[in-house]
């Protein structure tokens, strides 16, 4: 703190929110209320040389690591619904409405953005930084293929605009989807539209016994999903056709979307593997670490799972098994109880790290946008 | 400079091309070169640069435009329905004139005046008939010789129909003229006679005009358009007399049925001409020719160029191999050219040899051992391709021997 | 060692080419303008294409990939001599995971062929622009490529998993991956639709989509556009998001008929063209949905397709709209801009007014369903003035869509053609952040220069931007 200038300290003052924390741990928060101001802190930041992190629910911070920069800019006094065309299948958002208030408001209009089910408390701007998805991205696809539009305040301290509010739109190079799963490296993403899907009429769930053959029998379903408790197929269409999928399946229906928690435990893991894969990285998981809870989505070849802090070696044969097969292991948190040196948040880096440097060079030139988030070496 | 001759391919057409590319996968040397300049579109460029005077007919002109199989299958999928097989045949015609050689002198002698003299046929049908007795033909190499040895055997006497008339088997219904051909006529004779058998038995009178000479679609596919005219003009006075032309020839079909852009009274004779399996089919469906009963199993069918793409036959042979107790079998969606295309062997034998390869592991693949094919030069290829064991037959025929079983049983 | 010797010396004299009349019929792709070609290249592997690129870079000239030359933007098409990196004849399907659904294929394979080669495993590549049955995987890369049924499964970006990717350096990167939400930055998302500035792409890991079991294709006649119009958003209104969602004005259905013979109704002043795909549960109960609302706006004809025969006559038939219009007059001039669906009516009026003012042959065929406008002209470019009045229509056909709160582009890219239009939809702000993101891929400009953005976006020479007033 006392290395803040005058400066610094009056921008604080203004853009300090009186609903959140001064301070994340040793760090002051910020929170501003427009892209203009976030582009203001940033540029300022960028010129003292002020390393920063964004912050919405806290809910995914874990994600490449523990952060502690000298500033948090938090996203929860920009949390309005800035439009919502129900006919074009768009809504426009700012970061730090959540995503329980973005279904309420659909639900109304049968309508849905189909984000990650059961986690209302999460913002909108941390799902699009984190590159998450929800369970029926295998039935529409991820997240990422839903935004549309993002305006974003950059390293380098300007508002930028990528994308349009259009269903369909080759108009220039896809920042927007960049910006998804870029972990704050490209700068602060300030409003964001999504792309919506009509909710089908009717819902299903139907348990099953062996998921990777009922996901091979079943055409589209919304997902398939493997827990300790089971497999698990999800559908939606009109009446018939469900009820024809799901008898198909077996016995067991149950009408509506019953989806299964998210593994919690002390040390959070993805494991992402090729589709095909899915089925071993299961008996994998399940003979490393017998214990723990996780769900697999089939067809799509993420094991979200959470094992516990004395697991480290188990985690470490996890993530070698995992890059042979083609795949990750991410960690998503719990880095107070195994550190990042004993089980790193990231596997080899990716073949483009190279090319990713200097991408986020252009976006951040002073390098001080979530330092050390992204994998491969960024700083 | 452009262009020198009255055969000039004509702006109209050119402009025609919109250039989207929905030709290209049609196109067989672009399929093996990925070259525009292999390709309909790219030719047609090249063209349009030279008739702007913006580029010279030079050597890679003539190369660009000599690659081109002319098989036309560039013209069912284009929605500017370019005429591209006659804007072709005209740049050859401008070729000819423009970039004279000894290899064009000869082949235009050859296309142009050999093909029109019945006595130069017949001297070559006889030579070859000859050759084929002593096993001479085995002594010529390359693509000459593998064609010379895919052909059926000569008979000898020669049996020209040209100057012939038969007379129906039952009740009749009324004539119908032969297109005798040039080669045909002396190497591929069973063919017409397996016609000639067929049309009988439903009723007609068959006639071979005497003063019939070539159709000349290889003088004019080369560019010998004056060649190609006197040809034609012959033809129109020897079939003035008929209301109904046959050919069962696909190359020399497409190209009569094409005379109306090459003399007077051209059209009405394109008018007039059927080709055989069409002429058969519609037989079938009328019922002045059985349905013959039986199984004779799967047959290849290979379909010419000439027939599918230049004259858009595709149903017909079909259904007359049906109509022969044959269940016909798809070998090639696209109908990718053969690698015959005339005479192109003699200029490009490696492209026309990969054709040909591919086209026969089709067949092959196809699991038939028939393969029925309406076009004399794709008969050659095949059969200059194909392992012995999977006969080349022209569908007429196959039919021809259906219904001989039939009538003497 | 000259240029043509170097690439000679990689490549064998057979693939490079250099004869003024090669470089002449190189010069365009599918589009109206021409461009300057200094030799053309035919690599055959990834290594090829990099020692073509680093030649190109010692001669000093830009490097310009081109596929199939369908493009209708003028992406392939260079503005200053350059190397044409031609990749047809990478076009090998390479591997097929037929339970992951993925296939790594080459750029050169032919997008339509990729599907055929498929069929025995009941699964296809999804995005099917109408040229796709000769454009080339690589230029749906490029591109990011749509097509009618893009309405519900996304353009080509949503369907590529990992691009090989080679740089300006010359080499050779694998961007994106075969497990999902590949860690690091999302490269891929920006490689997809970047026309050849940020690298070639040399191999391509496609995802593939389950055929659907049923599929319902229905043809609907309109006595008005307005009716058509107002059937499509009423039909996505309803909850409803079908396969495909086509229309065609009367000039377009008259020209395609004279060429499919589908039997097209050619008394209608619009037809739509409307596919449902999946469970044949579902597909009869949104066929149905779909006939009755386009009976409530008083359709005239309604017709179901009996077969896949007759699917396949009636999708001929919009799939050769753009060529079929050279039977009205020698050149066509075409936009690809995208509006809100429900301001469709609107931009329509305004564009037919348009049209009507400058008294130019307009015929219309566009994706309904997302709003994707394709106002085509046709005109004889030999006509003296005729080309400058048509640009001029076409331009304010441009300026009503943005007005409508429309963009540019759906599917065939900015390229030469759009870039200069650019600043209407962008800010200077914007144009330099994407300026920030080509750099960063190619700081020395000679990845195809000229396209995608208009000159003079990067910040550091923006006092030479003029007409940038964003939104």
């Amino acid at each position: 703190m006392t290395a803040l200038r005058e400066v610094t300290r009056r921008l604080l003052e203004r853009l300090r929110p009186d609903d959140v924390p001064e301070a994340i741990g040793d760090a002051p928060v910020v929170a501003p209320s427009t892209a203009d101001e976030a582009a203001e802190v940033l540029r300022h930041a960028a010129e003292e040389g002020l390393t920063v992190g964004f912050v919405g629910a806290g809910t995914r911070l874990g994600l490449g690591g523990p952060l502690e920069p000298d500033l948090w800019v938090s996203s929860s006094r920009m949390a309005r619904v800035v439009d919502h065309q129900p006919a074009d299948l768009t809504l426009t958002v700012e970061p730090g409405v959540t995503l329980g208030e973005i279904e309420e408001l659909l639900g109304a209009h049968r309508q849905s953005a189909i984000l990650p089910e059961g986690r209302p408390e999460e913002t909108i701007g941390g799902v699009v930084a984190a590159g998450a998805s929800g369970f029926r991205r295998l039935r529409y696809g991820p997240t990422r293929d839903r935004v549309l539009e993002v305006v974003l305040a950059t390293g380098y301290g300007e508002v930028v605009r990528a994308g349009a509010p259009l269903v369909k739109n080759v108009t220039g190079y896809d920042l927007s989807r960049l910006v998804v799963g870029s972990l704050g490296s490209l700068g602060f993403v300030a409003r964001i539209c999504l792309k919506l899907w009509p909710e089908p009429p009717v819902h299903a769930t139907v348990p099953v016994t062996d998921p990777a053959a009922a996901l091979a029998a079943t055409y589209r379903p919304l997902a398939v999903l493997e827990t300790r408790e089971g497999g698990f197929v999800y559908l939606g269409g009109t009446e018939a056709q469900v009820g024809a999928q799901a008898a198909a399946l077996g016995a067991g229906v149950r009408v509506g979307l019953a989806w299964p928690d998210r593994p919690t435990g002390p040390v959070p893991v993805e494991l992402r593997v090729p589709a095909r894969a899915l089925p071993e990285a299961v008996r994998t998981v399940r003979r490393l670490l017998p214990e723990a809870p996780f769900v697999a989505e089939h067809g799509v070849g993420v094991v979200h799972l959470a094992g516990p802090a004395d697991a480290d070696e188990e985690f470490r044969t996890l993530r070698r098994w995992a890059e042979r097969a083609g795949g990750v292991v991410v960690r998503l948190g719990g880095y107070d109880v195994l550190s990042a040196s004993e089980f790193p948040p990231w596997g080899a880096p990716p073949p483009w790290a190279g090319l990713q440097r200097r991408v986020v060079a252009a976006f951040d030139p002073a390098g001080v946008l979530a330092p050390g988030k992204l994998p491969g070496g960024l700083r | 400079m452009s262009w020198v001759t009255d055969f000039a391919p004509e702006r109209d057409d050119l402009d025609s091309c919109v250039t989207c590319g929905l030709c290209l996968p049609f196109c067989p040397t672009f399929r093996l070169t990925g070259d525009e300049t292999a390709s309909p579109r790219g030719r047609l460029a090249a063209i349009l640069a030279v008739a702007r005077g913006e580029q010279p007919v030079d050597e890679r002109f003539d190369e660009m435009m000599s690659f081109c199989l002319q098989c036309r299958a560039c013209e069912p999928p284009c929605p500017s329905m370019v005429p591209y097989g006659k804007i072709q045949e005209r740049v050859r015609a401008e070729l000819l004139v423009q970039r004279p050689s000894l290899r064009r002198f000869l082949r235009r002698l050859v296309l142009g005046r050999g093909l029109a003299s019945p006595t130069m046929l017949r001297t070559a049908g006889i030579g070859v008939a000859v050759a084929q007795r002593l096993g001479l033909t085995r002594l010529v190499g390359g693509p000459t010789g593998r064609s010379l040895r895919a052909l059926r055997r000569v008979s000898l006497p020669l049996r020209p129909t040209r100057g012939r008339s038969w007379e129906p088997r039952g009740t009749p219904v009324g004539t119908v003229a032969l297109f005798s051909g040039c080669v045909m006529d002396v190497w591929f004779t069973p063919v017409h006679e397996a016609l000639v058998d067929v049309l009988r038995v439903a009723g007609y009178r068959v006639v071979a005009p005497a003063s019939q000479v070539c159709c000349g679609a290889l003088a004019a596919h080369d560019g010998a358009a004056f060649d190609a005219v006197r040809m034609a003009a012959h033809n129109v006075r020897a079939f003035a007399e008929v209301d109904l032309v046959v050919v069962d020839a696909a190359g020399c079909g497409a190209h009569l049925r094409d005379y109306g852009h090459w003399v007077d009274g051209g059209a009405e004779l394109a008018a007039k001409t059927v080709d055989a399996t069409v002429l058969v089919a519609r037989l079938l469906d009328d019922g002045a020719l059985p349905e013959l009963e039986g199984d004779r199993g799967e047959v290849a069918v290979q379909d010419p160029c000439h027939l599918r793409h230049a004259q858009r036959i595709v149903e017909e042979p079909r259904r007359v191999l049906r109509a022969a107790g044959y269940v016909p079998v798809e070998i090639d969606d696209l109908g990718l050219c053969c690698g015959a295309a005339g005479i192109y062997g003699l200029s490009y034998p490696d492209t026309s040899a990969e054709l040909g390869r591919r086209k026969a592991a089709q067949v092959r693949d196809s699991g038939a051992s028939v393969v029925a094919s309406a076009n004399p030069g794709c008969e050659l290829q095949l059969r200059g391709h194909l392992d012995v064991g999977i006969e080349v037959r022209h569908p007429i025929e196959l039919y021809r021997d259906a219904l001989l079983d039939e009538l003497t049983a | 060692m000259d240029l043509v010797a170097e690439l000679e010396s990689v490549l064998g004299s057979e693939r490079v080419r250099a004869h003024p009349l090669d470089r002449r019929v190189f010069a365009k792709d599918a589009g109206v303008k021409t461009g300057p070609v200094a030799a053309i290249v035919f690599p055959e592997t990834a290594e090829e294409t990099a020692s073509c690129v680093r030649i190109a870079a010692e001669a000093g000239i830009p490097v310009v990939p081109r596929g199939a030359g369908t493009g209708l933007a003028g992406g392939a098409v260079p503005v200053e001599p350059a190397l044409l990196v031609v990749m047809t004849r990478m076009n090998r399907i390479f591997e097929v995971d037929e339970q992951g659904r993925t296939a790594w294929v080459g750029p050169g394979v032919i997008n339509l062929e990729l599907s055929k080669q498929l069929a025995s495993t009941g699964l296809h590549f999804a995005p099917d622009p109408s040229s796709q049955q000769s454009c080339t995987i690589g230029g749906n890369v490029g591109t990011n490529a749509g097509g009618p049924h893009c309405l519900a499964e996304g353009t080509t970006v949503a369907h590529i998993l990992a691009v090989e990717l080679v740089t300006v350096d010359g080499e050779i990167v694998v961007v994106g991956a075969e497990y999902p939400d590949p860690i690091g930055l999302d490269l891929r998302a920006v490689i997809v639709g970047s026309e050849g500035t940020l690298g070639i792409v040399t191999r391509v890991l496609v995802k593939l989509t389950e055929n659907p079991p049923a599929v319902g294709t229905l043809l609907l006649g309109f006595p008005t556009v307005d009716a058509a119009a107002a059937t499509v958003s009423e039909i996505i209104a309803s909850g409803l998001v079908p396969a495909a969602l086509e229309m065609m004005d009367r000039p377009m259905v008259r020209a395609v008929e004279n060429f499919v013979h589908a039997g097209y109704p050619t008394d209608a002043a619009a037809v739509l063209l409307a596919e449902v795909a999946g469970h044949p549960e579902g597909v009869r109960a949104e066929a149905e949905m779909i006939e009755r609302i386009a009976r409530s706006h008083g359709a005239t004809s309604v017709r179901t397709a009996a077969d896949d025969a007759e699917r396949a006559l009636l999708w001929k038939g919009r799939k050769s709209a753009f060529g079929a219009i050279a039977q009205s007059a020698p050149d066509y001039y075409l936009h690809d801009t995208v509006v809100p669906r429900t301001r469709l009516v609107e931009v329509l009026d305004a564009i037919y007014e348009i049209a009507a003012r400058h008294g130019i042959s307009l015929l219309n065929v566009f994706h309904a369903g997302d709003g994707n406008l394709h106002p085509l002209v046709s005109f004889d470019a030999s006509r003296p003035g005729e080309l400058d009045r048509v640009l001029a229509a076409a331009d304010e056909m441009v300026r009503v869509s943005v007005e409508a709160g429309g963009t540019l582009s759906g599917e065939h890219g900015i390229g030469l053609e759009k870039r200069d239009l650019m600043g209407l939809v962008f800010s200077a702000d914007d144009l330099d952040a994407q300026a920030r993101l080509r750099e960063a891929f190619d700081p020395t400009g000679r990845m195809n220069p000229g396209k995608v953005l208009p000159e003079g976006s990067r910040c550091f020479d923006r006092a030479a931007v003029s007409g940038g007033t964003g939104r």
